[in-house]
């Protein structure tokens, strides 16, 4: 699939690439699926999410303007977190590449799976 | 705290405690041991109430039932004195219930009209409610133990009677039974021992739950099962995607099921985030913070080794293009592959707990398949690490080997110069065993250990490297 939630727990792991975060949708095909909210996931990944890379993919996407930062009550406001959950869990990548900001590595997706195999020489 | 008896299948023995110690944990369930014997089904524990025994075995794989434990006694005169004797606030809440009985017996079998007399014997208990065999409202248990039945003294040596308050989850394990699963691998996992692994794992609604070596996603779906959200990946995209040599059935055209068959199979599409396709020793999962619950998985033996140490039998795979520099596997090339299952097995257990140790979050836990040689196993060969806490190690015997569930928790923050520590003998020990013993433990690394013996499915680990073998061709077409 490549959810956004996926997406914002990867970085470019090139050896000796630095800064690869986020990494970059290019040729991006996007699917939305609707699905049940699971509202303790989301609390419990609010932690551990990268909020600026999360609204900078966001806005890249053209699919939603979210807050400079993560308000501090982000955990009980509903209308937040049903945001997220269309963000982070309804919103894939289905098709395309992802790439890397510094090294400019591309990464192919395909049939919503990311090949992120590096070479031998790349390790 | 009153006693409970908790009837367990006779089955993984050493799995039994160590399940319920970890639904203990989860639950918050304070629990007392009072009486285990790991050949018989029926152990008796402490617990605060009848909540608290629904609590901890309402996820159970290996409990069957739990009763409120009213009398135990060696035979049946003293277990009606003891019943008879006890003040009749007891029985006062079940008079008027609907009610049934149930005799249960081990290592013995009783004839329905035996177990009619027993239920007769305890008449004087005068329930005056009707019986209801089908939703009683209240079922009174009545188990006995005996000798084992090849003893020549076969007698019943204890009989328990209490009152059923709760129910395991065994009907789980039908849910997930391989024979209907949509993809199969010759490496999927028993259903049975991968859903007591996520109870092991602590996974939960909520949790974010990993499996580094995901192959048919076994493990996505029963972590599914108990609320977790699951992420997988794997060395090898046609497992995932169900275009590899793997699939278990002949009947399957390449691409036709993957991962995703399964996954649309079980309904659990929102609860599993992604598979990806990359080598866990060169992951891109960021570092910034811990970020994972719970891993579970079941690492393939030796594999990246297979890359390494290429000599023997001769072997070349179909579509290898000839002018491919194989950046992967360099030696493939040449057409070789080992005859024996080659063992870097203590790289792969050693990265799988260093990852461990730097990616979960304090608490978290990971559960996973460690071989053995039961001959030469010792407690060091279980790689551990400052961050983490062994919690359990339990044994699945298979004659010269055995594979060990190893369950270890995250206690405190990883640090740097934190290493992984242990013998680093496994693979060693494993290459001591022979080569029909290794025949074996290959094809016990297949979906279904137990009907091996005249197995004509091709062995999981081979059939394993072969894929992996295949990937390092596709791989630098860049298209796996």
């Amino acid at each position: 699939m490549v959810r956004l939630l996926t997406h914002n727990m990867l970085q470019c792991h090139v050896r000796d690439c630095t800064n690869g975060f986020p990494l970059r949708f290019q040729n991006a095909e996007v699917e939305h699926a609707e699905q049940e909210m699971n509202t303790e996931f989301l609390v419990n990944m609010l932690p551990r999410i990268d909020w600026a890379a999360l609204r900078a993919t966001a806005h890249e996407l053209g699919i939603a303007q979210l807050p400079e930062t993560m308000p501090e009550d982000a955990a009980e406001s509903t209308e937040l977190l049903q945001v997220l959950h269309r963000v982070l869990m309804e919103t894939s990548v289905k098709a395309g590449e992802m790439v890397c900001p510094s090294c400019e590595h591309v990464y192919p997706i395909r049939n919503g799976i990311p090949n992120m195999l590096l070479n031998e020489d790349e390790v | 705290m009153p006693p409970y008896l908790l009837h367990f299948a006779q089955a993984h023995e050493d799995f039994r405690r160590p399940e319920i110690d970890a639904l203990a944990a989860l639950e918050g369930v304070a629990l007392t041991w009072v009486d285990y014997d790991p050949a018989c089904p029926f152990a008796t524990v402490d617990l605060a109430s009848d909540a608290a025994a629904a609590a901890l075995v309402r996820r159970s794989i290996l409990v069957k039932h739990a009763y409120a434990l009213w009398d135990a006694a060696d035979d049946y005169d003293a277990l009606h004195a003891a019943v008879r004797a006890n003040p009749g606030n007891r029985n006062a809440p079940f008079m008027d219930a609907s009610f049934k009985f149930v005799v249960e017996t081990f290592n013995t079998t009783k004839s329905m009209p035996e177990k009619v007399a027993i239920i007769n014997s305890f008449a004087y208990m005068a329930f005056r409610g009707v019986i209801d065999l089908k939703t009683p409202d209240a079922t009174l248990g009545v188990l006995e133990a005996w000798t084992p039945p090849h003893d020549p003294d076969h007698r019943m040596t204890r009989v328990y009677f209490g009152l059923l308050v709760a129910t395991g989850d065994r009907r789980a394990i039908d849910r997930y039974n391989l024979k209907r699963r949509a993809y199969l691998g010759t490496t999927s996992m028993d259903p049975e021992l991968s859903l007591i692994m996520a109870n092991m794992a602590h996974v939960k609604p909520g949790a974010l739950v990993y499996d580094p070596f995901v192959g048919t996603g076994s493990f996505l779906v029963t972590a599914a099962h108990f609320g977790g959200v699951t992420v997988g990946s794997d060395i090898d995209g046609r497992q995932i995607r169900g275009t590899g040599k793997g699939s278990a059935r002949s009947t399957d055209a390449p691409g036709s099921v993957s991962v995703h068959s399964n996954i649309a199979q079980y309904g659990c599409a929102d609860r599993v985030l992604d598979c990806l396709v990359f080598d866990l020793a060169h992951h891109p999962w960021r570092n910034a913070r811990p970020f994972l619950d719970a891993i579970v998985t079941d690492p393939p033996y030796g594999v990246r080794a297979g890359a390494k140490k290429i000599g023997g039998e001769k072997w070349r795979p179909a579509g290898v293009s000839p002018d491919a520099s194989r950046k992967h596997a360099p030696s493939h090339g040449q057409g070789r592959f080992p005859a024996t299952v080659p063992y870097d097995l203590d790289a792969v257990m050693a990265d799988l707990t260093d990852f461990a140790a730097r990616s979960l979050v304090v608490g978290g836990r990971l559960s996973y398949w460690l071989p053995t040689v039961k001959a030469e196993y010792a407690p060091e060969d279980v790689p551990l690490h400052p961050a983490l806490r062994l919690v359990a190690n339990s044994e699945q015997p298979f004659g010269q080997w055995s594979r060990r569930l190893i369950t270890i928790e995250k206690v405190r923050d990883w640090e740097p110069g934190m290493h992984v520590s242990g013998s680093g003998l496994l693979g060693a020990k494993l290459e001591s065993m022979g080569s029909a013993a290794l025949d074996a433990f290959s094809s016990a690394n297949s979906s279904d250990p137990a009907t091996t013996v005249a197995s004509t499915k091709k062995p999981g680990h081979k059939g394993f490297r072969e894929s992996y073998f295949n990937f390092g061709a596709d791989n630098n077409r860049r298209d796996p």
